[in-house]
């Protein structure tokens, strides 16, 4: 038999301590059981008095939210104030004389309104319940008159997102919504509650901490009435901080409304700096159909719509870029020493790659054709035999010096970075090696290679820069409302590409002749009296089949993507942009007089009649 | 008592640590964590959009802690006395990360951002005071009691976290670090000549700090450092808190306003009343029977606790079950105190019931401790 005994021979006994610590939890509790009973038996009358009468609230003053403008001050985004009628189920005391009054001056029926009430009173009972938004000043004084003294009525203050130019520049501005669980939680620093209305998209969400401004605090007295005695302490609310932009708006309504075309986007920067002009995704949407939440029925159709009015092009929308890629092409080849500038192809027409036919788009061939014309007149077959020397690393290197393949990290936070092909991504998600023939798409703009519109503008904006390749920016300054500047925007140079200068002037020369000469293919685009540089593009949708069908008889979803780049760098004020127009056909065709017509308003020459 | 058990029934009882099951003190921490579920979810269904969210939350770290506390009975209690100055060390080491990078809480310093999780070291530091001190005073009994110079150790391993907890700055959660110290200190059972010391040290302290504590600052500035330390719980610095709890717990009456109709809970603001509050709601919704009912399941807890100490097999369970039942009386009594205006407003979180997962893991971590402790009273003479 093993033998049980407590192991250790110097174990203390604790039975006088534990006798304490019994006594010390007993008369613990019993004092706060005495308490207890004092507050909730004896005294519970009194604190229900007070909990229904005269009692203390301490209320949350909102802070107005900042405002968004352009670079001339101009407004773009602002705080209304706006009225709604609540009541607060828990505390009203006359439903006969809110349905009477209320049904008679907001122009409800009694019935609706009877209705109305009944809801709010199976909701939860302390919580405002909204009969009426958007109030006007009339209604207001009359409610105010007839239903200022019924405890449970309220009228509610809440400000009201404004954007005065509606649909315009809707992607850059973006919309607020109200805070979602998740953001509740994740916000623990900042003080917010459900029911707050947050910067869902665009700079109203990257800039939410600036624009949201500080809360206030208003401790006031109400009496059995729920009137408002007084303000026993008040903590003023801090507006929030004013953000201008660095686009004028009169620029970006004018791109706007020259692209009449259904789907697309423009993207306009200063080369010089990166700031952005006008950044133009079409369809928009109308921003104060979100504001203060958008309906049901108006989400649905946004969200439903197959051109997706809701996503911004300019940054999201990924095109094959066509042949303003040839600008890449080029440079690439001639840094890498593949062609020299007067070495000549001749272009049949086609050209035959690992038995493969590769079709210029002028089907009788260019003839015989140098760097300088093959710009000019954007031959295919002098860049499918550029692009087969190259192979796609080269290409892809220089891609990623003139900014494809990164995201060029303008503020807005979802852009896409889009892609450029090389052997490395094409082992690794095909699992086979890079042939010759991507290389000879990729040459000309098309196959896996996808830019973003404002990649395409950042590209021009290289060239204008004789390789420097500039972030792009769209906040200008942050501007407390104290007018602290609170936070300027520098330019930054995000790399310099250092091209041979004798290439790039090359590259330029021919860029100009796209414009002046009179086989260019961005002719249309001339302005006399203006030094325009550019490039068109013309990407394929699907595999071409059939070359001799025309644009109108290709269903809208299987036409070309118009595209086109352009910069002007000898005038003061530089810009350079990219214009695509989705399905839109031929970029010389479509997207050029679009380009023509900002250039003209830019510089202030009338747009003269082809 | 060992006499009535048969030899079988006690080997099988010994290899079995769930044979002797801490079951009474389990079902009362979970009955607990469960009423607080309901309080947190009436408590924040004035937060619409997030109500679920701190339910489910509070639920997952329910699961959590449980398996938690079932990992903690598994391993035999010497392995914590063993690597006691360990966890110690870890603890200052998280405290001292939370004081350099921690980030700023309204105003203070009290968490570490793991990402999915924040990590609130000053809950755990309790525990690993509780841990350290067991281990270092049970080593004394063996030489033949607490001498005044004994006691220096268990007051650098006191001072120490109390400190960093200070600076961060969270003046409750020091005093009640030193406070669950100095009772575990207590239940050592220093000698008379000791404990006299001991009186005479407080009491010169109280004096000095009576006579020349307030001379030093003004009364307002006493105010704006109250308010400093607290400021969520105090934004106008008016007592306006205090009183809306007061209001709140008063006009529950003997049975309460019923589950989500309080005037005060659904309507005030109160901006921590599903954490260090929540005791208010349960006064408003469930009346004084509900507070009843809660304070009796603490107390059936505490004496439990302390029947286990009692009989622990050694000096060192007795002492971590003892600074455990410690931990959880003080939260208890300063929590429920200062709802109801007896006590200071401090940040300490009413066990179980408060919403927070650092709060409600550290509270079944106790548990767990507790009933490895019970579990394993008895042992082959060695």
């Amino acid at each position: 038999m093993t033998e049980y005994i407590k192991p250790f021979a110097s174990m203390k006994d604790f039975r006088l301590q534990v006798l304490i610590a019994s006594i010390v939890i007993l008369v613990s509790f019993g004092i706060l059981l005495a308490r207890l009973w004092k507050l909730q038996l004896i005294e519970s009358d009194y604190f229900s008095e007070m909990s229904y009468g005269n009692r203390t609230r301490l209320m949350r003053l909102p802070p107005s939210r900042g405002a968004i403008t352009d670079c001339n001050g101009t407004i773009l985004a602002q705080n209304q104030p706006n009225f709604s009628l609540s009541i607060m189920p828990g505390e009203l005391q006359e439903p006969e004389k809110v349905i009477d009054s209320g049904s008679s001056i907001l122009g409800i029926t009694p019935e609706k309104m009877r209705l109305l009430l009944l809801n709010a009173a199976n909701s939860p009972k302390y919580r405002n319940f909204q009969i009426k938004k958007n109030l006007t000043v009339e209604e207001i004084s009359l409610l105010k008159s007839r239903l200022g003294n019924v405890r449970g009525v309220v009228i509610e203050t809440r400000p009201l997102r404004e954007y005065p130019f509606g649909e315009s520049l809707c992607h850059v501005l973006g919309t607020m919504g109200e805070i979602s669980a998740e953001e509740l939680v994740r916000s623990e620093r900042f003080v917010y509650r459900a029911g707050d209305l947050v910067g869902k998209t665009g700079i109203e969400k990257e800039y939410e901490s600036y624009l949201k401004g500080e809360e206030g605090w208003n401790q006031i007295e109400i009496d059995a009435k729920g009137r408002q005695l007084g303000s026993t302490n008040r903590i003023p609310p801090q507006r929030g901080a004013d953000i201008s932009l660095t686009i004028d708006i009169s620029l970006q309504k004018f791109v706007e409304e020259v692209f009449i075309e259904r789907a697309g986007s423009v993207v306009a920067l200063d080369p010089d700096t990166g700031r952005v002009l006008a950044l133009v995704s079409k369809p928009g949407f109308d921003l104060n159909l979100f504001s203060p939440s958008i309906s049901e029925r108006n989400w649905k159709s946004l969200n439903s719509d197959p051109l997706h009015p809701l996503e911004n092009r300019s940054i999201r929308g990924l095109y094959a870029p066509g042949s303003t890629f040839k600008i890449v092409t080029a440079m690439a080849g001639l840094s890498e020493g593949v062609v020299k500038p007067e070495t000549t192809f001749e272009c049949s027409g086609e050209l035959e790659v690992s038995s493969q036919i590769y079709r210029c788009w002028k089907t009788k061939g260019h003839g015989k054709v140098s760097m300088h014309r093959a710009m000019v007149e954007s031959c295919d077959v002098y860049f499918y035999e550029l692009g087969l020397r190259l192979g796609a690393d080269r290409i892809a290197k220089y891609s990623s010096l003139f900014g494809f393949g990164a995201a060029t990290g303008i503020e807005l936070s979802n852009e896409l970075p889009g892609l450029v092909p090389n052997s490395l991504w094409k082992q690794r998600n095909y699992g086979v090696p890079i042939k010759d023939g991507d290389s000879v798409t990729i040459s000309i703009g098309q196959g896996y290679l996808l830019a973003t519109p404002i990649q395409m503008a950042n590209m021009a904006a290289a060239v204008a820069n004789n390789g420097k390749v500039m972030k792009p920016y769209l906040v200008e300054k942050i501007k407390s409302s104290d007018g602290q500047l609170l936070f300027e925007n520098q330019p930054v140079q995000k790399w310099n590409a250092s091209f041979n200068s004798g290439y790039l002037e090359l590259i330029q020369r021919a860029l100009k002749d796209v414009v002046e000469d009179r086989s260019g293919t961005g002719r249309k685009s001339f302005i006399p009296g203006l030094k325009v540089y550019a490039k068109t593009g013309t990407s394929q949708v699907i595999r071409e089949k059939d070359r001799g069908t025309e644009q109108e008889q290709v269903p809208y979803h299987e036409r070309t993507h118009a595209m086109f780049v352009a910069y002007v760098n000898d005038r003061p004020r530089k810009i350079a942009l990219a214009v695509v127009v989705e399905h839109g056909g031929g970029g010389g065709a479509v997207a050029a007089p679009i380009a023509k017509k900002i250039l003209c308003k830019y510089y202030g020459i009338p747009d003269s009649p082809r | 008592m060992l006499d009535t058990m048969s030899h079988t029934q006690f080997n099988n009882r010994l290899l079995n640590p769930f044979g002797r099951f801490e079951w009474a003190m389990v079902s009362v921490s979970i009955i607990l964590t469960l009423f607080g579920l309901i309080l947190i979810y009436s408590a924040t269904t004035s937060l619409a959009a997030s109500e679920k969210n701190f339910v489910i939350k509070q639920f997952t770290w329910m699961c959590l802690s449980l398996v938690m506390l079932i990992a903690l009975t598994l391993v035999d209690y010497k392995l914590f006395e063993k690597y006691a100055f360990w966890v110690y060390f870890a603890l200052i080491l998280a405290l001292v990360v939370v004081w350099a990078i921690g980030r700023v809480t309204a105003g203070s310093r009290r968490w570490i951002d793991l990402g999915l999780m924040r990590f609130q070291p000053s809950e755990f530091a309790k525990l690993a005071v509780v841990l350290a001190l067991s281990r270092c005073l049970s080593e004394k009994f063996g030489a033949g009691g607490l001498q005044i110079l004994d006691l220096v150790k268990p007051a650098i391993i006191i001072a120490v976290p109390a400190l960093l907890v200070l600076v961060q700055p969270d003046l409750g959660t020091a005093v009640v670090t030193i406070l669950i110290g100095a009772s575990l200190v207590l239940f050592a059972g220093p000698p008379r000549r000791v404990l006299a010391w001991m009186a005479a040290g407080l009491l010169s302290l109280i004096v000095f700090l009576y006579f020349f504590g307030g001379r030093f600052l003004l009364d307002y500035q006493k105010r704006r450092i109250a308010t400093f330390l607290n400021p969520e719980y105090d934004p106008l610095g008016s007592g306006y808190h205090i009183l809306q709890s007061q209001i709140a717990i008063g006009s529950g009456g003997l049975t309460g306003q019923g589950f989500m109709q309080g005037a005060q809970n659904q309507l005030m603001f109160l901006p921590v009343k599903h954490t260090d509050f929540i005791f208010t709601i349960l006064a408003e919704e469930f009346g004084f029977i509900g507070c009843l009912v809660v304070l009796v399941l603490f107390a059936t807890y505490l004496f439990r606790g302390l029947s286990i100490a009692q009989k622990a097999r050694d000096s060192f369970g007795a002492l971590v079950t003892f600074g455990c039942i410690s931990i959880i009386f003080w939260h208890v009594t300063i929590n429920v105190g200062m709802v109801m205006g007896l006590l200071p407003v401090v940040g300490v979180p009413l066990n179980f019931v408060s919403y927070g997962g650092s709060s409600l893991l550290s509270s079944f971590i106790i548990t767990g401790l507790v009933a490895n402790v019970s579990a394993r009273r008895f042992s082959y003479l060695e």
